[in-house]
C-alpha cells in the first residue's frame, strides 16, 4: 500500500485546517477520500472471503463473487486514493510548501520501508528453516542447477539498471537538466516494466515447461512465496513510477520540488536490493 | 441449531444495538438529520467546547469525513469499547459455563470458540485501538501539534478496522444462517498444525480480517512516529517530550516491526490452508516455525499493550501525588530498553515445545532481565508518591490499582521465565492468572483510569465520583479474586483452556479446583457490576453530567503540573465562553469541581 502521503501541512495560521480542497467542499477538517479509500481497502478482505468461500467442491456461493467484490473494491479504493493525492498533493503543487515538508514524507517512506523489512522477513525465515533444515524433495530445477538461469540473471541486470536511471533522473532533476530527467525516468519505468515481463516469463517457463508450481514441495513454496511477494513489490513500484512519470511529464516537479521523487526513488532502490539479496539466496543459494 | 447459539447470537446482536445506540445518542445525531453534508453548522455537532466551528459537516457525514484528530480518537475509542463488551460478554459465558465441572449450558466447540474470540478481540480489537483512541486525541495536544502528521492516513487507518472486525467475528454472525461457517476455534495463537486443518472457513475470514486490523495498526504506528518527530510544537524538545508521547513512540517502534511479521505469517497460514502451501507443514518450515513467527510478533504485543498505558499512568500518578515524576529520565530509558528487549524474549513462550535447550537458557536471561526495567518503572512510580500529595480520585486509585496489579502479574512472569518454573506451570491457569493481571489489572486499569482523567476535555462535562469509585473498587476486587485464584489453581495443575474439568479425582484435588473455578466466576460477576456502573457512568455523564467551567479541574495548577492538554482545554473555554467565567462548586473529595447535578 503506498505510503506517498498526504501534505495537510501550512496554511500559514494559528490553527491549520488539514483538508481544505477536499470534497465535501468548504471545511477544512472533512474528507470523504479516507472513508471512500478505506472502504476500497476493506473490501480486498471482504473479496478474498467470499473467493475463499467460492473455492472447493462444495462452494457456498458463487465463485465469481469475490472476484467481482474485489474489483468493486479496487475502483473505489483506487478512487478514495486519486482524491486524496490530487487534494492533498497536486491541486495545491506549486503554491504548498512541498520542499519544507519533504522530511515528514521521506521519514514516512523509511519507516514504510522498516515495515517491509519484516513483511520480507517471515518469507525468508520460512526458506532458511528449510534450507537450514531437511533440504528433501527438491525439484529438478534445484537438483539440476537451471534454477539460476541466464534469464534471471539478465533480469537482475534490468532492475539495478532501473536504479541507476532513477538515481540519475533525480540527479538530473536536481541539476536542473528537466530533458534528461523526463527521459531517465521514463526509461526506469520502462525498465520496470521489463522486468515484471521477465517475472512473468520465468513463471510461465517453469510451471509449463518445468512442471514446477507452488505446491512442488517446500522449495515450491518458498520460491513462489518470495517471487511473488516481489514481484507485487516491483508491480506497486511501477505504479509509483508511473505516476511520477505522468506527472513529470505535464510539468511538475522542479529542483526546489521534488519530494515525491525522492520517496518514489528510496522505494525502488529498496525493492532492487531486496531482489538482489533474494537471488542470491533464494536462486544461487539453492544450488551451492 | 441449539438453543445456547441462538441465545448467544440474540446476546451479540443486542449488544450492537446498545453500542450503536450510545454512540448515536451520546454523540447528538439525532439532532440533525443524516446524510446533509452540504451544509454547516454553527456549533461543533454536540461538542460542548468545540473550538473548530463550522470546519466539519453536521450529522453523521461529519464522523465518515472527519480528519480531525480528535474525532478520530473517539471514533477508536467508541470502537474499542464495543470490541471490549463483546470479550466481556464472551469470557462471562466461559466463567458461567466453568462454575460447574461438566459441560452444562454451552458446548465443548463454542467454548473454544468464545475463548478464541476473547483473546483476540481483546488484544487485536480492543487493546489496540484504545490505545489509539488515547493517542489520537491526546498526542497531538501534549506536544503542540495542529494535528496527526497524515490526518487522512489517521482516518483511513480508522476505517479499515470496522471490516477487520466483521470478518474476525463473522463466524458468530452466520450462526443463525445455518451456513457451514463457523467461528474459529484455533485460540488466539492459531497453532499450527490445528489451524492448518480445521477446514471451517470461519478461520478464513478471522486471517483476513485480522491481516486488515494490523495492516491498520501499521498506518496508525508510521503515523505516530511522524506526527512525535516532525509535528512537535516550537517549544517542544525530545528532552521536555512528556512521557505518554514517549511510550507511544516507542510503541509505534515495535508495531513498525512486530505488525507486518504477523500479516506476513497470518498470509502464510491463509495460504497454506486454501493452496496447499509447505510453509507451517512438516515437510516445510513444520509447526514450530508458526510459533517461532507468531511469538516473535506476540511477546512485543504485549509491550504494545502496556508501555502506553505505563505511559498513561505516568502522566496521571504525579497530579495527584502534587509531586513531578521521579527519575523522568530513567522512567524513558526504561521504556526504550523494554522496547528494545520485546524483540528478544519470544521463545519463553516456547520452553515446553522441544526447542534447542542453548536457545532456552539464552530466551530465559533476557526475560529475566525484563524485570530490570519494569522495576525501575514500579520504583519510580512509588517513589513518585513517597511524601506527595495524594489525593485519592478516581484516576488515580486506578493508577495505583494498575501499580499493585503490576507487582503481582510482573512478578509472577519473573517467576515464569525461569526455565524448570515454566516447565510446571506454562500449560497450568497460573499463566493465565499472570497475563490477566497485566492485561485486564493494568491495561484496562490504565485506560479506565485515563478515560476518567480527560473526561472533563472530552465531553466538557465530569463524571458520577461515586458512581466511578464503586467501579474502582469492584474491579480491584473482583481482578484480586479472579485472577489470584486462577494462581492457585495453577500451583494445583489446573490446565488452561478446558472447557470442562472433570478430572480423575485419585489424580486431581476436585474440590479445590471446583471451589477456585467458583471463584474465578465470582470474581468475573463482580468485575462485570463494575464495568456496567462505569458504562452507565460513562454514557449518562456525557449527556446529563455536570458541565466543567474550571480549566483546571484537577487542580494541579498549584503544584506546577498543569499540563499541556489541559493548557489547550483552558483556551477552549475562553474560546466558547469569551472569557472567565469560573464558578467555584464544592470542594469535591475527587478533585473535580463541577456544576450543576452531579
Amino acid at each position: 500500500m503506498s505510503v506517498e502521503t498526504d501534505d495537510g501541512h501550512g496554511h500559514g495560521d494559528s490553527h491549520h485546517l488539514p483538508a481544505v480542497e477536499d470534497w465535501p467542499k468548504g471545511f477544512g477538517e472533512a474528507s470523504w477520500w479516507p472513508f471512500i479509500a478505506a472502504l476500497g481497502g476493506g473490501g480486498f478482505y471482504v473479496g478474498a472471503a467470499l473467493f475463499i468461500l467460492g473455492r472447493g467442491t462444495e462452494p457456498m456461493l458463487n465463485p465469481m463473487i469475490g472476484p467481482l467484490v474485489f474489483v468493486l473494491s479496487t475502483v473505489a479504493f483506487l478512487t478514495g486514493l486519486y482524491g486524496w493525492l490530487y487534494h492533498a498533493f497536486i491541486v495545491d503543487f506549486w503554491e504548498g510548501e512541498a520542499d519544507s515538508y519533504g522530511f515528514p514524507l521521506k521519514l514516512t517512506m523509511l519507516l514504510f520501508l522498516g515495515t517491509e523489512v519484516a513483511t520480507f522477513g517471515g518469507g525468508f525465515v520460512y526458506y532458511f528453516f528449510v534450507r537450514a533444515g531437511a533440504w528433501e524433495n527438491l525439484p529438478a530445477i534445484v537438483t539440476e542447477g537451471e534454477v539460476l538461469s541466464t534469464l534471471v540473471i539478465a533480469n537482475t541486470l534490468v532492475l539495478i539498471a532501473s536504479s541507476v536511471t532513477m538515481h540519475y533522473a533525480h540527479h538530473a532533476l536536481l541539476k536542473g537538466d528537466r530533458k534528461r530527467f523526463v527521459r531517465l525516468l521514463g526509461t526506469t519505468f520502462g525498465l520496470g516494466l521489463v522486468f515484471l515481463a521477465g517475472q512473468v516469463y520465468e513463471y510461465y517457463e517453469f510451471i509449463f515447461h518445468y512442471g514446477f508450481g507452488i505446491t512442488d514441495g517446500a522449495y515450491g513454496t518458498a520460491f513462489y512465496g518470495l517471487t511473488g511477494l516481489h514481484g507485487l513489490h516491483v508491480a506497486l513500484g511501477a505504479v509509483l513510477l508511473a505516476i511520477v512519470f505522468v506527472r513529470a511529464l505535464y510539468g511538475h516537479y522542479s529542483p526546489e520540488k521534488h519530494v515525491s521523487i525522492s520517496t518514489v526513488s528510496m522505494y525502488w532502490h529498496f525493492v532492487d536490493v531486496v531482489w538482489v539479496f533474494l537471488v542470491v539466496v533464494l536462486y544461487a543459494g539453492a544450488i551451492v | 441449531m441449539p438453543p445456547e447459539q441462538l441465545a448467544l447470537t440474540a446476546l451479540v446482536g443486542g449488544l450492537f444495538v446498545l453500542a450503536f445506540g450510545f454512540v448515536a445518542s451520546v454523540k447528538n445525531w439525532r439532532t440533525r438529520l443524516p446524510f446533509v453534508g452540504g451544509k454547516r453548522l454553527a456549533t461543533d455537532g454536540g461538542h460542548a467546547h468545540g473550538g473548530s466551528h463550522a470546519h466539519k459537516p453536521s450529522g453523521i457525514v461529519r464522523w465518515l469525513t472527519t480528519v480531525d484528530h480528535k474525532d478520530i480518537g473517539i471514533l477508536y475509542g467508541t470502537y474499542g469499547v464495543i470490541a471490549f463488551l463483546w470479550g466481556g460478554v464472551a469470557v462471562l459465558i466461559m466463567r458461567i459455563e466453568l462454575f460447574t465441572a461438566a459441560s452444562t449450558y454451552i458446548s465443548p466447540n463454542m467454548y473454544n470458540a468464545l475463548l478464541t474470540s476473547h483473546g483476540i478481540t481483546m488484544l487485536f480489537l480492543f487493546g489496540t485501538p484504545i490505545i489509539a483512541a488515547f493517542a489520537n486525541y491526546f498526542v497531538p495536544l501534549l506536544i503542540g501539534a495542529d494535528d496527526m502528521a497524515f490526518p487522512r492516513i489517521n482516518a483511513i487507518a480508522f476505517w479499515l478496522l470496522p471490516p477487520g472486525a466483521l470478518l474476525i467475528w463473522a463466524g458468530f454472525f452466520t450462526i443463525p444462517l445455518d451456513l457451514a461457517i463457523g467461528p474459529a476455534e484455533t485460540s488466539w495463537t492459531m497453532y499450527t498444525p490445528l489451524s492448518v486443518e480445521q477446514v471451517n472457513p470461519g478461520v478464513d475470514l478471522m486471517l483476513l480480517g485480522l491481516h486488515l486490523t494490523g495492516v491498520s495498526a501499521t498506518m496508525g504506528a508510521i503515523n505516530f512516529i511522524a506526527t512525535i518527530f516532525t509535528e512537535r510544537g516550537d517549544d517542544v524538545s525530545w528532552a521536555n517530550l512528556d512521557i505518554f508521547s514517549w511510550t507511544i513512540l516507542t510503541q509505534s517502534g515495535i508495531i513498525l516491526f512486530a505488525f507486518p511479521l504477523l500479516g506476513s505469517a497470518l498470509i502464510m497460514l491463509l495460504l497454506d490452508r486454501n493452496f496447499g502451501t509447505t510453509f507451517f507443514a512438516v515437510e516445510g518450515g513444520g509447526p514450530i516455525l508458526w510459533q517461532h513467527l507468531f511469538w516473535f510478533f506476540g511477546h512485543p504485543e504485549v509491550y504494545i499493550l502496556v508501555l502506553p498505558m505505563m505511559g498513561l499512568v505516568s502522566w496521571i500518578l504525579p497530579k495527584f501525588a502534587g509531586r513531578k515524576l521521579f527519575g523522568f529520565k530513567f522512567v524513558v530509558y526504561s521504556t526504550l530498553a523494554i522496547g528494545v528487549l520485546s524483540f528478544g524474549v519470544w521463545a519463553h513462550h516456547m520452553f515446553g515445545s522441544g526447542i534447542d535447550p542453548r536457545i532456552r537458557a539464552s530466551f530465559m536471561a533476557t526475560s529475566l532481565a525484563i524485570a530490570i526495567p519494569s522495576a525501575v518503572k514500579t520504583f519510580n512510580w512509588i517513589t513518585t508518591l513517597w511524601n506527595g500529595n495524594v489525593r485519592l480520585t478516581t484516576p488515580m486509585l486506578f493508577c495505583i490499582g494498575f501499580i499493585s496489579n503490576f507487582v503481582l502479574g510482573g512478578i509472577t512472569g519473573v517467576f515464569l521465565a525461569s526455565v524448570p518454573v515454566n516447565y510446571l506451570l506454562h500449560e497450568t491457569y497460573y499463566v493465565v492468572g499472570h497475563f490477566h493481571y497485566v492485561v485486564m489489572g493494568m491495561i484496562a486499569f490504565a485506560g479506565f483510569g485515563a478515560i476518567y482523567y480527560w473526561f472533563p476535555i472530552v465531553t466538557g462535562r465530569m463524571y458520577n465520583r461515586t458512581l466511578a469509585k464503586a467501579h474502582f473498587w469492584l474491579s480491584m476486587i473482583g481482578v484480586n479474586i479472579t485472577f489470584f485464584a486462577m494462581l492457585l489453581a495453577g500451583y494445583f495443575e489446573m490446565p488452561r483452556r478446558y472447557a470442562t474439568y472433570e478430572f480423575n479425582p485419585s489424580l486431581a484435588p476436585l474440590a479445590e479446583i471446583t471451589l477456585l473455578h467458583q471463584a474465578m466466576t465470582v470474581g468475573a460477576l463482580i468485575i462485570t457490576v463494575g464495568t456496567v456502573l462505569w458504562l452507565v457512568n460513562i454514557v449518562w455523564s456525557w449527556k446529563k453530567g455536570g458541565e466543567v467551567t474550571d480549566p483546571d479541574p484537577w487542580d494541579t495548577k498549584e503544584y506546577g503540573l498543569h499540563g499541556r492538554e489541559f493548557a489547550w482545554f483552558e483556551q477552549q473555554l475562553a474560546a466558547t465562553d469569551g472569557g472567565e467565567t469560573e464558578i467555584d462548586g464544592e470542594v469535591a473529595t475527587d478533585g473535580g469541581e463541577t456544576l450543576g447535578d452531579e
